[in-house]
C-alpha cells in the first residue's frame, strides 16, 4: 500500500507543474475559443414529442359500477402482456421509449395510475397502496375478462410497490413474472428511523428524449394523510416506507427480477443515501449493505434475480430504454413466458448428448437416449407433436417419463 | 521461487488484516497463477481435509474459522469459492488465501465461485474496495486475472465432489468437466457458468434458476450424477443456510456456508465440514467473530460522489 502511494507521487507532481505552467499563461487556452452557435434552439431541442411515435394506440378503460376511467397506452400484437406501472409523479408515458422496443416481441400496456396522466377517478388523491392495487386488478378484469393472457407485471418505484402488492395477492392466475424497478422501499429499510422524513431529490430522467414524452408532473407525499399531493413545481417527493414489502416481494410465486439503478457501482448506493437522507450517509452501516435482511437472505438463497443497471438514474426505463427493453425481453424468454403462460416447448439444451424435456411445472427432465420428443404444455393442456422413444435406459428415466405421461 | 521467509512474513502481516503493497500482490498473483495453471478442472484432494463455503470478505470470521478448524497448514483446507464482495475486507481475505495457497500448495485448495469474476466484483464491492485501498484498480486486475485460473471443482478421494454452485444439464460425467476450457471469465451461460451458479431444488428434474443464471436440479439429477460417477456426496456452497450447513436431496447433496451473520446482518451461523482420515464427516458450526472491527469509513466516499 505504501509503495503504491510512493510510485503515484511523481505523477501527481508532474501534473501539478503542468498546471503551474498553464497558470503562467492564463488566457492562452481560452482566448481563441471559436464562436459556436447552437444548431438547434433549446425550444426545438426540448420540444414535446407525441406518444404515438412509440405506442400503437391508447384507450380509456371504464371500471364498471364506478366513475373511474383509466388511461392506457398499448403497443405490440403478440406475446405476453407486459403491464407497466409507473412511479409517483410519472405517467404511463414513462415507458414510451422502452415500449417501442419491447413491442417487437411482447404486448405492452402502460397505465396511467390514479391521480396521474389522463386517468380520471372519483378521488385522485387517494393513492394508498390498497386502492392502487385494486385499481390494477379492476383494470385487468375490465380489459381481459375471465381469460387474461400471461401477464408480466413491471413496476417502477411507487408502481413497483403496487406491482409487488398485486402479485402477492396471488389472485391473478395468469401472472407469469414480476419486474420491480428501483423501488427505494426495498433498498433502504431497517436502519432508517421511522421519524426521519426522507425527501428525495433526483433528476427524474437523464434521457432528454424520454423526458420530452413523459413530463413528470410532480407530486408530494403527505405522510399525515398517507397520500400523494401535488406540489408546486418542486421536485421533492417524500416517500412513505411500506412495511413488509421485502417479504411480500419474496412471497410472490412467480419468477422475479429486481432492477436497481447503479449510478456508478453498487457501493455507490451510498450516493443514494446521501441524497435521500444526509444523516444516513454518516452511518457506516450503509457502505456495503443495501438490501434489508429479508432480501439479502432471499437473494443469497437464490430466490430472485437482481440486476444493477449502471450509469442510470432512478428511472431506468427512461434513461436506458434499449437496455431496459432487452432486460425485460431476456427475462421473458429465459422463463419461457408465452402469450398464455409459462411455455415449455422446444427448450433446447446446450448439451451434446442429452435432450432436455420440459414439464408443466416449469421443470425439465434430462433424459438420455431419447431420440426426439417435443412437447408443448401450457397450463393444463398439452399437445405432443412427435414422440419416438427407442427404449428406456434406467429407472430414473422411466420415472421422468411417467411424470411426463399425464400431461401428454 | 519465492522464499518461504518472505511468504511467512506476508502471511503474518495479512493475518493482522493489513493489505500487502501493490507490488507484492502482483508478485503473489504471478506465483499463484503458475501453481493454479497446473491444477485440474476437477482437482484431486486427499483426506483429511476441511471443506469451507462462502467467505465474502468477512476477514475476522475467516480468522475465527481458522481458530475453530485449525491453522493452515496444520489443517488441510478446501475452499469452495466466493472469497470477495459484500464484506469489508475482500482484499485482505483473498490475499491471505492466495498467499496460503502459494506457501502450502498441497495443503490448501481454492476453487472458483461465481463472485470470482470481473463482472460480479464490479457490482458487489471488490472493485470499489481495491480502488479505495490502493487508489487504483491494478490490484483488482491482478486478482481477477488470477481468478480465471482457479479450478472449478475438486474431488476428495474420488468420493466427495466439491464445487461452488451445482450441476449442469450439459455435464453428465466428471470427464465432461475435465474437458472444459476453464481459463476465461465466467460466461453468462453454459456448463462452466452452471457449475458456479446452479442450486439444488425440491422439485425433480432441471428447472430455470430464479437467479437468472445456472439451473436448479432435483434429487433425481443429483442421484444419477453420483451414481454415474461413483460418488457418495456433492458438497457445495453458494446458498445461505441458517445453520451453516444443510443436507438435502436424501443426503446426495450438502450445502456448506462459512460466512456467519452474512453481510453483518442475516443472523445465520457458519459451518465447515471436516472430512477425517477415514472419510468420516463432522460439521463444526461457528458464530461471528466476537470482535467485529468495522473499517474507518471517513475516507470511504470516493471523490466522484461529491
Amino acid at each position: 500500500m505504501d509503495s503504491s502511494n510512493l510510485t503515484a507521487l511523481p505523477e501527481e507532481e508532474t501534473s501539478g507543474s503542468e498546471e503551474q505552467q498553464q497558470d503562467q499563461q492564463p488566457f492562452s487556452a481560452f482566448a481563441s475559443v471559436p464562436h459556436r452557435p447552437p444548431t438547434q434552439t433549446s425550444l426545438q431541442k426540448y420540444s414535446p414529442l407525441d406518444w404515438s411515435a412509440y405506442f400503437d394506440g391508447e384507450d380509456d378503460i371504464r371500471i364498471p359500477d364506478t366513475d373511474n376511467v383509466f388511461h392506457v397506452y398499448m403497443a405490440g400484437t403478440e406475446g405476453p402482456v407486459v403491464f407497466c406501472l409507473h412511479g409517483g409523479g410519472y405517467s404511463g408515458l414513462s415507458f414510451a421509449l422502452a415500449a417501442s422496443k419491447i413491442k417487437e416481441k411482447a404486448r405492452v400496456v402502460a397505465l396511467d395510475l390514479r391521480g396521474h396522466g389522463k386517468s380520471v377517478t372519483d378521488n385522485d388523491l387517494d393513492l394508498s397502496i390498497e386502492t392502487m392495487c385494486n385499481d390494477v386488478l379492476a383494470i385487468l378484469r375490465a380489459m381481459y375478462g375471465d381469460s387474461p393472457p400471461a401477464i408480466v407485471l413491471v413496476g417502477h418505484s411507487m408502481g413497483g410497490s403496487v406491482a409487488v402488492h398485486v402479485a402477492a395477492k396471488k389472485s391473478l392466475p395468469s401472472l407469469a413474472g414480476l419486474v420491480v424497478v428501483d423501488v427505494v422501499e426495498l433498498m433502504f429499510s431497517l436502519k432508517i428511523n421511522k421519524e426521519i422524513e426522507c425527501s428525495l431529490k433526483w433528476g427524474s430522467s437523464r434521457n432528454v428524449e424520454s423526458a420530452r414524452v413523459s413530463i413528470p408532473s410532480t407530486l408530494k407525499y403527505d405522510d399525515s394523510k398517507k397520500c400523494m399531493k401535488f406540489a408546486n413545481q418542486s421536485t421533492e417527493i417524500s416517500y412513505f416506507r411500506y412495511e413488509g414489502l421485502s417479504d411480500k416481494f419474496l412471497s410472490c410465486p412467480v419468477p422475479k427480477v429486481l432492477l436497481l439503478a447503479g449510478t456508478d457501482r453498487l457501493d455507490s448506493l451510498r450516493w443514494k443515501y446521501l441524497v435521500i437522507c444526509p444523516e444516513l450517509s454518516q452511518s457506516r452501516k450503509l457502505s456495503a449493505l443495501f438490501l434489508d435482511r429479508a432480501l439479502t437472505i432471499g437473494q443469497m438463497q437464490g430466490k430472485f434475480q437482481m440486476v444493477v443497471v449502471r450509469h442510470t438514474g432512478h428511472a431506468i426505463q427512461e434513461d436506458v430504454p434499449e437496455e431496459f427493453a432487452t432486460l425485460i425481453l431476456n427475462f421473458i424468454s429465459r422463463n419461457h413466458i408465452g402469450p398464455r403462460g409459462i411455455e415449455t416447448d422446444a427448450c433446447s439444451s446446450s448439451s451434446k448428448s442429452s435432450r432436455v424435456f420440459c414439464l408443466r411445472d416449469k421443470k425439465f427432465c434430462n433424459l438420455q437416449g431419447f431420440t426426439y420428443v417435443s412437447c408443448v404444455m401450457r397450463w393444463g393442456w398439452a399437445s405432443v407433436f412427435k414422440a419416438s422413444i427407442p427404449k428406456l435406459r434406467g429407472s430414473l428415466e422411466t420415472h421422468a417419463l411417467l411424470a411426463l405421461l399425464p400431461h401428454i | 521461487m519465492p522464499s518461504h521467509a518472505d511468504l511467512d512474513r506476508q502471511i503474518e502481516h495479512l493475518m493482522e488484516c493489513k493489505p500487502l503493497p501493490e507490488a507484492e500482490v502482483k508478485t503473489l498473483c504471478d506465483q499463484a497463477r503458475a501453481i493454479l495453471v497446473e491444477e485440474w478442472n476437477v482437482q484431486p484432494v486427499k483426506c483429511p481435509v476441511t471443506v469451507c463455503g462462502d467467505i465474502h470478505g468477512q476477514f475476522y470470521d475467516l480468522i475465527e474459522l481458522f481458530r475453530i478448524g485449525g491453522n493452515a497448514p496444520d489443517t488441510n483446507y478446501l475452499f469452495m469459492g466466493d472469497y470477495v464482495d459484500r464484506g469489508y475486507y475482500s482484499v485482505e481475505t483473498v490475499t491471505l488465501l492466495v498467499a496460503l495457497k502459494v506457501r502450502y500448495r498441497d495443503r490448501i485448495t481454492i476453487l472458483r465461485g461465481n463472485h470470482e469474476s470481473r463482472q460480479i466484483t464490479q457490482v458487489y464491492g471488490f472493485y470499489d474496495e481495491c480502488l479505495r485501498k490502493y487508489g487504483n484498480a491494478n490490484v483488482w486486475k491482478f486478482f481477477t486475472d488470477l481468478f480465471d485460473y482457479l479450478p472449478l471443482t475438486a474431488l476428495i478421494e474420488s468420493q466427495i465432489f466439491c464445487l461452488h454452485g451445482g450441476l449442469s444439464p450439459s455435464l453428465d460425467t466428471l470427464d465432461n468437466i475435465r474437458a472444459l476450457d476453464r481459463i476465461q471469465e465466467v460466461p453468462h451461460e453454459g456448463p462452466m457458468c452452471d457449475l458456479l451458479w446452479s442450486d439444488p431444488d425440491d422439485r425433480c428434474g432441471w428447472g430455470i434458476s430464479p437467479r437468472g443464471a445456472g439451473y436448479t436440479f432435483g434429487q433425481d439429477i443429483a442421484a444419477q450424477f453420483n451414481h454415474t460417477n461413483g460418488l457418495t456426496l456433492i458438497s457445495r456452497a453458494h446458498q445461505l443456510v441458517m445453520e451453516g450447513y444443510n443436507w438435502c436431496q436424501e443426503k446426495n447433496v450438502v450445502t456448506v456456508f462459512s460466512a456467519p451473520n452474512y453481510c453483518y446482518r442475516c443472523g445465520n451461523m457458519a459451518a465447515i465440514l471436516e472430512i477425517g482420515e477415514n472419510m468420516d464427516q463432522n460439521f463444526l458450526q461457528f458464530d461471528p467473530a466476537p470482535r467485529q472491527i468495522e473499517p474507518d469509513t471517513t475516507r470511504k466516499t470516493p471523490d466522484y460522489f461529491l
